[in-house]
This record gives structure tokens, sequence and C-alpha cells, in this order.
């Protein structure tokens, strides 16, 4: 017996209807709702938004400059940079930088590339321990659980999960008040942080003119992990970079009220090389690297402009897809809308074709977007590139080619209704069917289907009005 | 006195399953003054092919489609926001760069959604009317994100009891072929859609693409509601068909 | 060599009129909504005293703070209200039992190079003299900001001082004490930051 592989319709048809679900459709309806009002209230916002895209645009038109110039910018202000070409350099990168400075205890803020690259896994190979300290990825590194939004990542749990979670791996006294839940993180990852030997972060986005690298957190772990060891290592995607600084604050104005209706994060961090002689405390060293990992190679394909995006999240607050399934749906890092068409770019087309299938088009993602994304059609030209491919199922394609030669020919197109007509009546009532068989039973499982007109509509202006 | 003459293409769903929306649409037209030419031999947009993104079948239907169209002359009415788009705003990439290009650009720059041509084309003063009716819209996506289409079907219903619907803009779960492909997931949306539907206290739900009321008014039978269903061009033809 | 910098083309309507607001309204209204408490504006006089009845109603016990704090006399004003100051400094070697020993500290005050009206926001630039864990490990974090530097918002002020990123190794703009809203979408306040905001405006 062969099982059945497992799909983004398998994976959706086990968390539809259960408490998870229900928590991810509130949890995005109330972040929608947010973002709607923090953009209502900036008269500025729209003008923005215009002008990010510009900015993302011409970052990505002329990305080897901009990163050129970067890098000599990070080494100009003390730091080290490195370019790695795939997940297995990044993560042998990372682990040599922290095996040559004899760290063993290395705090994280949260960085969905190094999710990406799955560099926890090398670095706990290797003997480092890594630990996550936004509060959600921390929960989610507790559970041995994955996030399951890029932004919010534990909106599937709720605090009966997590109490009961923390009661039986930090061994303190079980609770669900929120208030006691956030101070026994805090208490239990403030002595780490001020122990651990390196820092990793992510970087929301890099600054060519000046090499700075920029992580908006609101808990404050961005800045102590890029604060309190002596080593910062801080990893970016190679697209997450614009121009100037000014660039930079466009972006900043646009993403936070995007990704949760606030108008700044709590705590935008700005470094820029790693501590200079005079400076009262913070790295030592500063190592940044910039990964591809794929991205050069969507850059060069139709659907290049995803990659202008800033990682907000509001196409998943907003998608009538994801607020029903959520991000474990899709099975990978990246979810959603956005998930939808860089995934098949970075992991390939198998099996990830059919992400771009589990969308209704509906265009909520591209109207929300900062950055305006062209999402719909590059959804579109994925599905045409699967297509190409041969990657449909074969009654799909049976079926549209059927349908295709049916109804470029009038006289077949006539027949073929007027059998539809007839062939189902014996199931039919009132003009509508409820059970239909083969494929049908998909449709007719859940809602009544149609009976095909007695008289169509080119019948009956052929009799009542045409020549 | 004759209005303008326009090519009406009632889209494949239409002429199958609901031709009387069809002929609601011929009704409307013809009240607002207009001359309706209808072609013999049109069927489909391409836009299931398109959808699902076999190109070489969508271009087929699509050529066919456009052939049919340039020996007319007017313009072009769809009863439908999704075909409407496709037509208007798909077939220009579908084309860009081969030899009907031009054509495609000729074609889709006459395309007009049914409300979009009454309201800005026409300025009609045209209602829809509905005595002791509570309406819900639904403002199917791609007329509302694809078109820009919302004053318009207000316009036309605005003289009828309208329900507060929210999400009203909200996608129904349709998708096309996500329809068929995710059956359980399009009719989760779908549950969500109705249950604001009965929770808005409307006795009918009006929309302008039969593709979502279709799905919505299968989902509403289902759950025995009593809740009646209409195309915007019903709605405005009144009982007169 | 280094290579010209592309940079995305100007526009001249690139940063559209905002309607005139008075910006320390607006700074205070905003900076208030995301839980700081504004105080002032006091004459430049009047800070110590302000700082010092903030120590003490949270009932500090040790503080860290900036060298070169915009108005003179804080220092002794909270030891005299009995806060006794750490040293701030953090060396390489030895950094992690130095850095474990902020156990006990429970205020920092920081100067801001500049307020942001819309977002309630304040800019740190950090440097000699000015430790980044000041605002950061205390419970309790006070800045002093002298209101002729609020602006309206980040862009505008970024545009404004375009090259102020080269300045310091690290630039923070702070809205609001450290919160998470992880668990079920709810707001907490201190999380890794402090927990208490203080703003004193001084003209």
């Amino acid at each position: 017996m062969t099982s059945r592989p497992v799909t983004f319709l398998s994976r959706a048809e086990a968390i539809l209807g259960t408490r998870e679900a229900q928590s991810v459709d509130q949890g995005m309806r109330h972040l929608t709702e947010m973002r709607d009002v923090a953009v209502a209230e900036f008269p500025i916002m729209d003008a923005l938004r215009d002008r990010a895209r510009v900015i993302r645009l011409h970052a990505l038109a002329n990305l080897d400059r901009l990163l050129s110039h970067f890098a000599d910018q990070v080494i100009e202000q003390g730091g080290e940079i490195h370019f790695a070409a795939d997940a297995e350099e990044a993560n042998e990168v990372v682990a040599r930088i922290l095996e040559a400075t004899g760290s063993r205890l290395v705090v994280k803020s949260k960085s969905m590339v190094t999710e990406e690259i799955e560099l926890n896994a090398h670095l706990e190979r290797r003997g480092i321990e890594v630990v996550e300290t936004d509060l959600g990825e921390f929960i989610v590194q507790l559970a041995g659980d994955t996030p399951s939004h890029i932004v919010t990542p534990i909106v599937h749990l709720d605090r009966h999960d997590i109490g009961a979670l923390f009661a039986e791996k930090l061994g303190v006294v079980e609770t669900v008040d929120p208030t006691e839940l956030n101070q026994i993180a805090r208490d239990h990852l403030r002595q780490i942080f001020l122990r651990a030997d390196a820092g990793i972060s992510g970087v929301n986005i890099a600054v060519a003119e000046s090499g700075s690298v920029i992580t908006v957190t609101n808990e404050g772990n961005g800045r102590l992990v890029t604060t309190a060891p002596r080593v910062h290592i801080a990893l970016l995607g190679m697209e997450r970079i614009v121009s100037r600084w000014e660039d930079a604050s466009v972006i900043l104005e646009v993403l936070a009220r995007s990704a949760t209706g606030q108008r700044l994060s709590t705590y935008t961090n700005v470094v820029t090389g790693p501590r200079r002689d005079a400076d009262e405390d913070g790295p030592e060293q500063l190592h940044v690297v910039v990964i591809d990992n794929g991205r050069s190679q969507i850059l060069g394909s139709d659907t290049a402009e995803i990659l202008a995006c800033i990682r907000c999240g509001a196409c998943l607050n907003v998608c009538p897809v994801f607020r029903t399934v959520g991000g474990h749906a899709y099975g990978t890092v990246y979810s959603g809308p956005v998930g939808s068409v860089v995934t098949p770019g970075l992991l390939g087309m198998e099996p990830w074709w059919e992400l771009p299938y589990a969308s209704t088009l509906c265009g909520a993602c591209e109207e929300i977007c900062p950055i305006r994304i062209q999402i719909p059609s590059m959804l579109l030209k994925l599905r045409a590139r699967a297509a190409a491919e041969g990657r449909l199922p074969g009654w799909l394609e049976r079926g549209i080619r059927r349908y295709t030669t049916t109804v470029y020919t009038p006289t077949k197109w006539e027949r073929a209704k007027r059998l539809a007509h007839w062939i189902t009546g014996p199931i039919s009532r009132d003009g509508w069917i409820r059970r239909l068989p083969g494929r049908g039973s998909g449709w007719t499982a859940y809602r009544d289907f149609p009976r095909p007109a007695r008289e169509s509509f080119n019948t009956w202006w052929r009799f009542n009005r045409g020549s | 006195m004759e209005g303008p003459t326009v090519q009406l293409v009632v889209t494949c769903l239409v002429d199958a399953l609901r031709p009387n929306v069809g002929r609601a649409t011929v009704t409307v037209l013809e009240r607002a003054g207009c001359r309706v030419e209808f072609l013999a031999g049109h069927t489909c947009c391409g836009q299931p092919a398109f959808n699902v993104g076999m190109l070489t079948e969508a271009r087929r239907m699509a050529g066919h489609t456009l052939d049919l169209l340039d020996v007319t002359q007017g313009a072009i009415v769809l009863p439908s926001g999704s075909c409407a788009d496709m037509m208007a705003r798909h077939y220009r990439e579908l084309f860009a760069g081969t030899d009907r290009e031009q054509q495609a650009e000729r074609i889709a720059s006459r395309v007009r959604e049914l409300s979009q041509f009454l309201v800005d084309d026409l300025g009609t003063d045209l209602r829809a009317s509905c005595d002791g009716c509570l309406i819900a819209y639904h403002h199917s996506c791609h007329g509302l994100r694809g078109l820009g289409l919302r004053h318009q079907p207000e316009e036309l219903l605005s003289e009828v009891a309208m329900a507060e619907l929210e999400g009203s803009d909200e996608c129904c779960g349709f998708g096309g072929m996500f329809a068929v492909e995710m059956p359980a997931v399009s009719a989760a949306i779908m549950n969500e859609k109705l249950d604001r539907i009965e929770a808005s206290g409307a006795d009918t739900l009006v929309g302008g693409d039969i593709s979502c009321l279709l799905h919505l008014e299968g989902g509403l039978r289902r759950r025995n509601s009593k809740i009646t269903v209409q195309h915007l061009a019903e709605a405005l033809a009144g009982n007169e068909q | 060599m280094v290579a010209t910098l592309p940079r995305p083309p100007a526009v001249p309507e690139l940063l559209p009129d905002l309607e005139a607001v008075d910006v320390v309204g607006l700074f205070r209204t905003r900076a208030q909504g995301e839980s700081v408490v504004v105080h002032g504006p006091v004459g430049r006089h009047g800070v110590p005293r302000a700082v010092a009845g903030i120590a003490a109603g949270h009932g500090c016990r040790a503080y860290m703070a900036w060298e070169d704090l915009p108005v003179p006399g804080v220092t002794s004003a909270l030891t005299g209200a009995g806060v006794e100051r750490v040293e701030h400094r953090v060396p390489n070697e030895m950094r992690i039992p130095h850095q474990t020993e902020y156990q006990g500290l429970d205020l920092g005050v920081t100067g801001a190079d500049a307020g942001l009206a819309e977002s309630g926001s304040l800019v740190l630039l950090h440097g000699e003299g000015r430790p980044r864990m000041a605002s950061l490990i205390p419970e309790v974090h006070i800045a002093i900001l002298d209101a002729n530097l609020i602006e309206r918002t980040l862009v505008h002020w970024a545009h404004r001082h375009p090259g102020l990123v080269f300045e310091t190794a690290n630039m923070v703009v702070v809205t609001g004490p450290s919160r998470t809203a992880d668990i079920e979408q709810q707001v907490r306040l201190g999380v890794h930051g402090p927990r208490h905001l203080h703003v004193v405006l001084f003209r």
C-alpha cells in the first residue's frame, strides 16, 4: 500500500474545525483591524507605500551594487562580512565563527532566514546551545513545535497550552495568567542573555550606505541579543536591503503599521559595526552573513518582485485561506500568500508547486501589501509553470482539455449542455443536486450543485431574438 | 431613440446554469436604452484554463473569443466581475508579445462589467427594487479588487433596504478551480461567509458574479436557509423577464 | 575603490505636508498611548527634582546613567534620594561576571537625541559615555528630552538628518516600554526591556 503524500490539503483538513484554526482566525482578524486603524490614522501612509515600492524595486534592480557597497561599509565600520551561497555554507560560516570565538551558549532573536536554513539544528549538532529569546519562538522551541505565522508564531496556542508547557519544562508552578507567564519567561531568559557568549539576530532591513543592520522587536530581546554578548552574528537574505538610511526610515514607517497596527515597534535597533573604542558597552565583534539560498534564481525569474517583501505578515493576516487553516498547513517556513510565491522559488517546485494553488486569488494580499507586491499575478505565473511541467493531476488536465474542445465548438457545447440537463434529472430536486458522483462529490460534500438549465441562454436567444 | 449598441457576453456559467441571469441582463440593458447584440457561438473567456495555469488552452478559448468580438462594435458587457476582469486585464498578459497583442488590447479596452457600464458609462437612473426585502450584497473579489467596482453596485441598490453585512468584501471561498481542488478549505471559508450573511438578518443575498452566488446558494440550501439569492441583474430587472 | 551607491529616484513630493500640530502635545498624547509617562515640559532646573521624584516613586536603589545628560544636577539629585550609581562601562574581559552584577540595577537615566511626535518615540544615539544597557536592563527607564528636539515622524527626522546613521554603532528608536502580545494577542509590558518608561520634557 502506498501512503498518500502529505499535501497542503491533507494538512489543512487536519486543522479545519480545531481550536487552533479558531485561534488563528481570531488572531488574524484582530491584526487586520489594528492595521486598518493605524493606516486610516496616518495621512501619508499611501504616499509612503508608493515610495516603499519604488525603494524596494530599485534595490532589487541594483542589488549587486548595493550589496557590494554594503560589504565594504561593514568592514569599514569594523565588522566582518560573509556571503553564503546556500544554507549549508551559511550554517558552516556561523558554526565556525562560534567555534573560533569559543561560544557555547548562544541567544537568538527571531529570524526567518535562520529557520529557512535550519541553523539551530546545525549548531546543536556541533554541541552549541541555542536559546530562542523572542517569547513566541522561545515557547515554540520549548514545545518542540514550529511557528504557525511569520510574525505571531504562537497564534495557534492559548494560555492553557503555555501554562502547562512552562510547568512541565521550566519546573515552575502552573499558571494561566498571561502576566505571570510573561514574568516567568523574562526571569528565565534574563540570566541567559547576560551569560551568553554570542548573539544571533536576523535583519529586518539592511542599509547599504553605512553597512547598518536594523532589527525591530517589541520585547527588547533584539537589543539584548545584539548588545550583551561579545559576539553578534547578523544573518539576512540578500534581498533585505535598501540604499540609504532615509530609505530604511520609509520601510520602517510602513512595516509595523502593516504588521500589527503599531506605529513603530517598541525597539528599532540600528547597528553599525561592533562596539567602537570609546563605547561603554556592545559586542566586540560583528559578523554579517548575507545569504543567497535560491534568491538570485528568483531574482532572474518572473517572480522576482516577491523579493521586495519586507516580511510584515499583513498578507497572511488578511488571506481567507490562511485565516481558515493557519501557517502549519503550508508545511514550511514561509506561509500564506508570500510563502506561496517564495517557497517554490527557494525550495523548488517539488513538492511546493501546489502552494500557489492554495489560493482563491481574491487579491486581498496585494491590496494590503505595504510594497504593493502583485502576489496574485505571480501565483498565476507559478501555476502556469506547474502546468507546463506536467504537475497537474490527470483528471484536472483532462477535464480542462475536454472542456476547451467542447466549448470551442458550438454544436458540441450545445449537445453537452442538453445532455447535462437530461442526465442530472434523476439526481435533482427543485433544480438542485445533493450528491454528485466522482470528482463532483468534493463539491456536494459541502453544498448543493445547480442542475444545468433546460434551455441555455444561447438556445433562448436563438429562438427568441436572433437570426 | 436608440442608445448604444452593446455586445453581450453572458459567460459560460450563466449560459449553462443560470440563463435567467442572461435574460435579466438583456432586459436591463434594453431598459437602459441599449441595443443588445449577442454572438451565437461565443462561449467561454478562457478563465478556467487560465486559472489552473493551462495557458495553451486558455489562449485557444480566449483567441476564439477575440476573433468573434473583433468583428463587432460597441461596449462588451458582462454580468460578471471575474470574467470582465479576465478579459479586461488578463487578456493583455496572455497575449503580450504575440500576434494577438493588438487585438487583445482592442477588445480589452471595450470590456465592461454590467454595473460599471450602467453607472459609469450610461449614468443610468435604473435602480433595483425589492418590496419588503432586506438585501445583503456580496462584493465579488475580481470585480472589487481587479476592476475597482464598489460604488456602482451600491448606487444601483440605493433604493432598496440594505443589511449591514460584516465582511461583505471578503472572499466567499469559491476561487474558481480552488473550489474543486481544495473543497474542504473552500467550504470552510464559505461557511464563515454564510454565518455572517445569516447574522446580518438579510432575507436576500445579491451579488454581481454567478460563480460566487451559486457556491453560496448551494451552501445556503445545505443549511436549509430561507435566504433567497439573486444576481444584481435580476434585482434590477425585477419580475419582468 | 568604493563604487558610487545607486539611490532611488528623488521626488519633490516625497514627504507630503501633514496638517500642522503642536508637536509637543502630540508627542505627549501618543507616548502616553504607548504607556509612557510624560512629565513637563519643566524648566531645565526642574529636571533633577523630577527625576529624583520618579526614582523615589518606584523605590529605586541602584541606577546607571549617561555621562552627558542634557541638564546638570541629575546625578546629585539621585544620590540625594539615596539611589546608588553603578559602573556602566563593560570591559571586554570579564564581560559576563560584570553583566551578571546587573541584578540589582533598577533604574536607567538617559538623554534623548530626538523625540518623534507621531509615534511618541525617543531616539537614542549610544556611544562614549552613553551605555546601551541604561535603557535596556533596568525595570525603570527615565529619558530626559529637550522639547525642542521633537520632530513629527521618523521619516521626516531621518530625511533631515541623513548622516546620523554613521555617527554611532548603535542608534535605537524607543516607542514605549518593552512589551509582547505573543500570548493570545494580549499586550503585556516589561518583557526583556524596561517595564516603565518615563520621559521628562524640558525647555
